[in-house]
């Protein structure tokens, strides 16, 4: 019996360890190994010298392991090849503020020569950013902004994005008055925010007759939460015309709903969602247009700019990056939007592999 | 019918019956068929996972990990799909091994449980994070549509008998299963007793670790079952879709009167604490409430029904006693 138990406790501990290397694989990039297969070949000194030549950018996601994420960083890496820069994606494995200042502070100590972070909640990690500044790293954000950055890179414009989101629904119900609502991830989500009040101001003053019947909704960015939500709209409100859904698994539950009351033609669907992921609500129509960016565009332009603040230069506004088109730059002059919304229809969702 | 009033169950019946009738007067569309069973089915796998964690808490135990399992169950049904034929048979493979994976990762914890008796919540904390960690680390996160499923399964996810779906015949099932289990068999009487005192029922001669495992591992048995009704409402598989539904079973179940420090507990209390639940999700929107009003409803409700039924449980207690002294 001792010896079972102590065979047991044994089976636990080196799972524990595995689970924990795992959970580090995962956690960090596959740039690592890369990396250190790298060395392997030319030699342990020729590795010392190649940190000193090749720039390092860190790319801190909010979380590694969601398709957003994983699309972007497959962008980054790519960049990190064509540019022949030395790129570390590594972020926290949930959503959490915490977490991810922890991340930083290592990306800190290993000494990189930008850190560019998408940040869970922007006043958690003014501190280390801050930090990272004085020791002389050069600091950015994208996908969401942070406060103490030399540069920020912002996928598209929020209010052009929200007005655009608001045009395409008003496009597929192929009317410009009606009744429709909205799904939203959380209440709290700021940039989620600026989109519904961006497309909520493109509705009070291209489509006054558009009606929104009630307040946002929140769906836990989870599916079958805004699937539920959805039903229960069609049966509170049987005139509905359209549902606006902003975070990625709104519009999928949405769509399901539409798809499983036969409303294809009655409801409407247009919302932020990456293309494979809608590919079998866009194929019947339960789900109109998913409006997005392009992730892996993001991954690789977050790196190239990087790169540039690594090198001491600034981006200009019209300016042509390779690999991504024209970019624009705000007024504040470290302000970068990558370029215009995306939109995956029945025609182009096949094509994307994110 | 005086002691259906007295069963402990009856006060968060009767909070429903209120509920319930204040929603049909608002709405129109609360009270028809269809309404009902969207949102009974739209909580069977809560229904499932909750019946499971009524024996955990009987026994004075909590498992955290039941929404992990679950996913785990759920992804690798959904790595399996990629290689499974269009027939039925394929339908019989899931069903058979949903439930068996399920039921293996529920004996680690059982074991680690009763037989080298870590507290349930340090063991489940544990197997949470691991399977957390394994799942991030095959799927990368990865949204499997439906595109890839078998086409028996998708028909079977849309069967009707009678115009109820099938995903509620699987909840009664699970439900009449446990409850038997529970009331008619030695096994569950024995789970019972170690709620309610474990050192005289070591005593009687109730073999303790084997009670401990079987509800752990019939909890993961259940979790395979849930992972089957999850894939088939959502038609999809998402490793992030259920985050956090554990806090939420563990409230349902409180909520259906089980005591949180064992002893005291039963199937149909915790289906009603999950209809609770699920009836004041379905009514805020159909209700008109405003968004951000709906937190506060329900809260509110239900720190009224567990301190409605926290009252008329000590109300009773002390009739008991009472009698015992005359």
């Amino acid at each position: 019996m001792k010896r079972f138990t102590l065979s047991l406790l044994l089976i636990i501990v080196i799972l524990g360890i595995l689970a924990g290397c795992v959970s580090e694989d995962g956690g960090s990039s596959n740039e690592d190994s890369g990396s250190d297969g790298n060395s392997d070949n030319e030699g342990e000194a020729s590795s010392e010298t190649s940190s000193d030549e090749e720039l390092s950018i860190a790319v801190v996601p909010k979380l590694v392991g969601i398709p957003y994420f994983n699309a972007s960083e497959t962008g980054a890496e790519k960049a990190g090849e064509e540019l022949g820069v030395n790129v570390q994606y590594t972020g926290p494995t949930e959503a959490d503020a915490s977490q991810q200042v922890q991340k930083i502070e290592n990306l800190i100590s290993q000494g990189v020569d930008t850190i560019a972070v998408a940040p869970n909640d922007p006043a958690s990690v003014d501190p280390v950013l801050k930090k990272a500044k004085d020791q002389g790293i050069h600091v950015m954000d994208w996908d969401t902004p942070a406060n103490e950055v030399d540069l920020s890179v912002k996928q598209v414009d929020d209010e052009e994005f929200g007005r655009h989101m608001a045009k395409k629904l008003v496009e597929a119900m192929g009317t410009e008055e009606g009744n429709i609502a909205i799904l939203t991830g959380g209440l709290a989500a700021a940039n989620l925010n600026a989109w519904i009040d961006a497309a909520k101001a493109e509705l009070d003053e291209n489509y006054p007759d558009v009606e929104i019947v009630t307040e946002k909704i929140p769906t836990d960015e989870k599916q079958q939460v805004a699937y539920q939500k959805t039903l229960d709209l069609i049966k509170s409100y049987p005139d509905l015309d359209g549902v606006l859904a902003v975070s990625t698994p709104a519009p999928l539950g949405a769509a399901q709903a539409v798809q499983e009351e036969g409303l294809q033609e009655e409801v409407s669907v247009v919302g932020s969602a990456l293309p494979t992921d809608s590919q079998p609500y866009l194929e019947d129509g339960s789900l109109d247009t998913a409006v997005l960016w392009n992730p892996e565009d993001l991954g690789y332009l977050t790196v190239a700019l990087g790169k540039m603040l690594a090198e001491g230069k600034m981006p200009e506004d019209g300016q042509e990056i390779e690999g991504i088109g024209q970019i624009s730059v705000k007024d504040d002059g470290k302000t970068v939007i990558m370029g215009p919304p995306q939109d995956y229809t029945k025609e182009n969702a096949g094509d994307f592999d994110f | 019918m005086k002691s259906l009033l007295r069963q402990k169950e009856f006060s968060i019946f009767a909070i429903i019956v209120v509920i319930s009738i204040i929603l049909s007067i608002v709405s129109p569309a609360f009270l028809t068929i269809g309404n009902l069973l969207d949102v009974v089915e739209g909580n069977v796998v809560m229904g499932i996972l909750a019946i499971g964690m009524t024996l955990i808490i009987i026994t004075s135990d909590i498992d955290v990990s039941v929404a992990a399992i679950t996913t785990a169950v759920a992804v690798s049904v959904g790595a399996l799909f990629s290689y499974l034929p269009d027939s039925w048979i394929s339908l019989a493979i899931i069903f058979l091994i949903a439930p068996v994976i399920g039921l293996l990762i529920g004996s680690v914890n059982g074991l680690l449980v009763s037989k080298i008796q870590i507290p349930a919540i340090v063991v489940t904390l544990g197997t949470l994070n691991i399977i957390n960690g394994l799942v991030l680390y095959f799927t990368n996160g990865r949204y499997l549509n439906s595109t890839n499923f078998p086409k028996s399964f998708l028909s079977f996810s849309n069967v009707e008998i009678f115009g109820i779906p099938i995903l509620i015949f699987i909840l009664v099932f699970v439900a009449i299963l446990t409850w038997y289990i529970l009331k008619h068999t030695f096994i569950g009487r024995s789970v019972m007793a170690i709620g309610g005192n474990q050192q005289s029922s070591i005593r009687v001669g109730i073999n303790y670790q084997k009670v401990k495992l079987f509800v752990f591992a019939y909890m993961g048995f259940l979790c395979g079952i849930a992972a089957i009704a999850q894939t088939a409402y959502t038609k999809a598989v998402d490793p992030n879709g259920l985050l956090g539904l554990e806090l939420t079973v563990i409230a349902a179940v409180v909520l259906g009167g089980t005591n949180i420090h064992g002893g005291r507990g039963t199937i149909h209390g915790t289906l009603l604490g999950v209809l609770l639940l699920a009836l004041i999700q379905n009514g805020m929107i159909l209700a008109r409430i405003d968004t951000f009003w709906q937190n506060v409803v329900t809260g509110a409700i239900i720190v009224f029904a567990v301190s409605y039924d926290h009252i008329s449980y000590k109300r009773q207690q002390e009739k008991l006693a009472k009698i015992e002294v005359a």
